[in-house]
């Protein structure tokens, strides 16, 4: 039984940052400093000679990376060479493909997670998805955030408001929402409805979370303030971001990795990948030399 | 192609458009008017004096007091009629009248025994009025009016006679005055034929009215009163003032309808007059008034439908529907869930897929036979039921005929909706089955509700499947699903073939039929608003 995916520590819970408004967003920040390594209680993940076979199509080769907790992990590269794919294969979501097959071993928090005893809800609750296109349900806002909270088990009106209510504040999204929670989620615009969806996966309480292209159908306002989002996200969260969009990746992530036919290329911090790339194939694409 | 001929054939497309919609409404309205007209006669109707007094018998609806009054003004005005019937008949009915003298003898022979007259006296009393008997058979079946007025003398010699004062054979003589009378004014060549005549006027007479105040009622009820509705009356109406008779007007050539007046037949008789009488006053005999009977729709109806209203075969109607959809939709929308979530693509499923479609288009007798072999006779007993047909066998027919459309509508409806908000769901932690309840299934349920719209309506107006299942053209109102019911549908079928009274009473059908239409519109619109709010909750407005 899955007992070492455990429920981020209960301290953290309460620490979701409340943002002071909404940061004007317009110019390309510059590149940022690394971090310096914090002592984090986020599970670590690492994919270890990981490989991904659609049918008998490969998807990504090999991948061996460690992400780094509590910082954002970017991963860039040309259309079809399987960030996508790795991204998806953090949380298993890709099992709803059918004819697939995964060699090598994929780790959250030093558990095999494609092992059969593993609890696909726990790992799903704790490693929380963002998806491309704004997917919210066809319910009400209030329902749509607390739809996770409920899958844990937390029945109680107040306990489930006062999520809800958190969850909206750390999207970014309650000051334009709190008059009608009642409100259909599908009334609200693409970039609203976007960080929805994040204000829904953090309800969970995750620890990592998984960012396909999150920004690739908002609008540049919009996308400045998740980017902004994001930026206040990561002291308490780990987030792997895929992103086409380089100077994004540039501007937002820690660390980044380079992927490049179905394999990893480089990963390295976001300074030296932009700066001093290390391989010929990073420095063209970076360039846009091709892409 | 060039702009201008998309610009023609943009206009062509809408004129067509514009022709279909107008050819349609012009079909609904050709095929609909009539039926919804004529359906409307059986609830908006001339109601006559007739209708309100059966209510009053049958269903204890309207006035009591009110009732009685009219009852009586129309038996006043229609007493003369059978007065002057009667008159006329005391002169011809030679018959009749013979047999009354044989019964007065009879009558007349007790009392003089009750009497307790000695012997000769007796024997004497007892000769005579034998005699005086036979004098009017005689006279009653002469047709010279000498002879008969002979006769007639001969028994009224006897009248002022002591011996018969007080006693029942003074009916003998008030027997003889009356034909003496009658006789006088007859063309007694024509009796016979005036005979024939009068049955037939007699019998529309009792369409009309009802029976002869004094006759006993006959056991079958529906000529207890006759005709209830105006129109009928008229057409009776028309039938007591004009003959119809087919004659041969050329040698050789077919024959043709010509219509005599009955007026002219008995021209020259006491009745000449009654057909007058009765087109003037038959206002007065049946006392017409504009009725709304809205209680068509919940009263029951006599046997043969000949009077009251078609409630049971609306409840029947209703309870087969609802009782069939409660069966189909969940194993409807269940096996729907399987096919479009669980099943994988393999040979069986493959092939329950091609029974399905197949099944949905298998005509519905068949389906009946099914339901009489599978549920009546083997499913039924199974479970300690008798093994006849009822409510709840003709209702789990009626799920299997539509049970390949709710599958087929729900599979859909549950396909479209987007991987995505599969996805979303289950990246939240949700199990499939916890997604599909709580995310799948509420998306889909506009589709679903589409198809549970079409089985409705398919389902309220099938015959074929309850024909040996659960329907019965004439029985009690079901009190159990173990009992059989009429319906709309088969009530309409079996007034269109089997029932040949109900040709006495045309609106029943339209009615019927019309209340079909209505109840089904009125199912479709309960399941289309609720359709459109769902869907415009799940679009968000």
């Amino acid at each position: 039984m899955l007992s070492s995916i455990v429920p981020v520590s209960k301290e953290k819970s309460g620490k979701l940052a409340l943002l002071h408004g909404v940061k004007e967003k317009s110019v390309v920040k510059p590149m940022k400093k690394t971090k310096p390594v914090q002592e984090c209680a986020c599970p670590v993940v690492e994919a270890r000679n990981f490989s991904f076979y659609y049918g008998t199509k490969m998807g990504i080769k090999d991948i061996t990376m460690k992400i780094q907790p509590c910082a954002v992990t970017a991963i860039i590269g040309p259309s079809g060479c399987g960030k996508s794919t790795f991204l998806r294969s953090i949380n298993r979501i890709n099992d709803l493909i059918p004819n697939i097959r995964v060699e090598g071993e994929m780790f959250v928090n030093n558990q095999d997670i494609y092992v059969k005893q593993i609890n696909l809800v726990n790992l799903r609750q704790q490693v929380g998805m963002v998806f491309q296109k704004p997917n919210p349900f066809p319910k009400s806002i209030f329902d749509n955030v607390a739809y996770g909270s409920k899958l844990q088990g937390i029945k109680k009106r107040g306990d489930l408001q006062e999520i809800v209510e958190e969850s909206l504040k750390a999207a970014a999204l309650w000051d334009e929402v709190k008059d009608d929670l009642r409100k259909s989620a599908l009334s609200l615009s693409g970039g609203q409805q976007q960080r929805l969806c994040i204000a829904r996966a953090l309800a969970t309480k995750p620890s990592v979370l998984l960012m396909d292209e999150p920004c690739s159908a908002l609008d540049p306002i919009s996308t400045g303030k998740i980017e902004d989002l994001i930026d206040n996200l990561k002291k308490d969260y780990t987030i792997v971001i895929v992103t086409h969009n380089m100077q994004q990746a540039a501007r937002v992530s820690d660390q980044t990795a380079f992927f490049c036919l179905g394999e990893l290329i480089e990963y390295d911090t976001t300074t030296i990948i932009f700066e001093r790339p290390n391989k010929k194939q990073t420095e063209d694409y970076v360039t846009g030399r091709f892409g | 192609m060039k702009a201008s001929g998309r610009v023609i054939l943009d206009k062509v497309f809408t004129v067509i458009t514009g022709l279909s919609v107008i050819l349609l409404i012009i079909v609904l309205l050709v095929i609909l008017g009539p039926m919804l007209w004529r359906g409307l006669s059986a609830v908006a109707f001339k109601g006559t004096v007739e209708f309100r007094k059966m209510q009053l018998a049958e269903f204890a609806q309207g006035d009591e007091s009110a009732v009685h009054i009219e009852t009586a003004k129309a038996e006043t005005a229609q007493k003369t009629v059978y007065e002057m019937i009667d008159r006329f008949k005391n002169g011809v009915d030679f018959e009749k009248l013979a047999d009354r003298a044989k019964d007065i003898y009879r009558d007349f022979g007790e009392e003089l025994q009750r009497k307790g007259l000695p012997r000769e006296e007796y024997t004497e009393l007892r000769s005579l009025s034998r005699k005086i008997r036979n004098e009017l058979a005689a006279a009653f079946s002469s047709r010279d009016i000498g002879e008969i007025n002979e006769h007639i003398e001969y028994v009224l010699k006897y009248s002022s006679d002591v011996r018969f004062k007080g006693t029942v054979a003074i009916q003998f003589f008030q027997m003889a005055n009356n034909y003496k009378d009658a006789a006088a004014k007859i063309d007694l060549e024509k009796r016979d034929e005036y005979a024939s005549e009068l049955a037939e006027l007699e019998e529309i007479i009792k369409g009309l009215f009802g029976p002869h105040p004094e006759e006993d009622s006959p056991a079958l009820a529906q000529f207890r009163y006759g005709a209830t509705r105006w129109d009928q009356a008229q057409n009776l109406l028309y039938k007591l003032r004009l003959k119809e008779k087919w004659v041969e007007q050329e040698p050789g050539q077919p024959l043709v309808k010509i219509a005599l007046s009955r007026a002219e037949l008995f021209a020259g008789t006491e009745l000449k007059g009654l057909f007058g009488f009765v087109e003037k006053n038959l206002d007065k005999m049946l006392l017409p008034r504009w009725t709304f009977y809205w209680r068509y729709f919940v009263d029951d109806s006599t046997p043969g439908h000949y009077f009251g209203g078609i409630g049971p075969e609306i409840l029947g109607t209703l309870m087969l529907t609802l009782l069939s959809m409660i069966f189909v939709v969940p194993f409807g929308v269940i096996s729907a869930a399987y096919l479009a979530e669980c099943a994988r693509d393999n040979l069986i499923i493959r092939i329950i897929r091609m029974c399905i479609n197949t099944l949905a288009g298998v005509p519905s007798i068949v389906f009946g036979l099914f339901g009489l072999a599978f549920f009546v006779l083997f499913f039924l007993p199974l479970f300690g039921a008798p093994s006849k047909p009822c409510i709840l066998a003709g209702s789990l027919t009626l799920a299997v005929l539509t049970l390949p459309v709710m599958i087929r509508s729900s599979e859909e409806a549950i396909r479209a909706v987007p991987q995505t908000y599969k996805e979303a769901s289950l990246a939240l932690g949700a199990s499939g089955f916890r997604t599909f309840m709580t995310v799948t299934l509420p998306a889909a349920l506009p589709g679903i509700l589409t198809g549970v719209i079409l089985s409705l309506s398919r389902v309220a107006g099938e015959t074929a499947p309850i024909l040996f299942t659960a329907g019965i053209a004439v029985g009690p109102v079901p009190k159990s699903i173990f009992q059989t019911t009429r319906t709309l549908s088969y009530g309409s079928w079996d007034m269109a073939v089997a029932d040949k009274l109900a040709a006495q009473v045309p609106h029943n059908q339209y009615g019927m039929v019309v209340a079909l239409v209505l109840l089904i519109l009125c199912l479709n619109a309960l399941a289309i608003i609720l359709r459109s709010r769902v869907f415009k909750r799940l679009k968000g407005q």
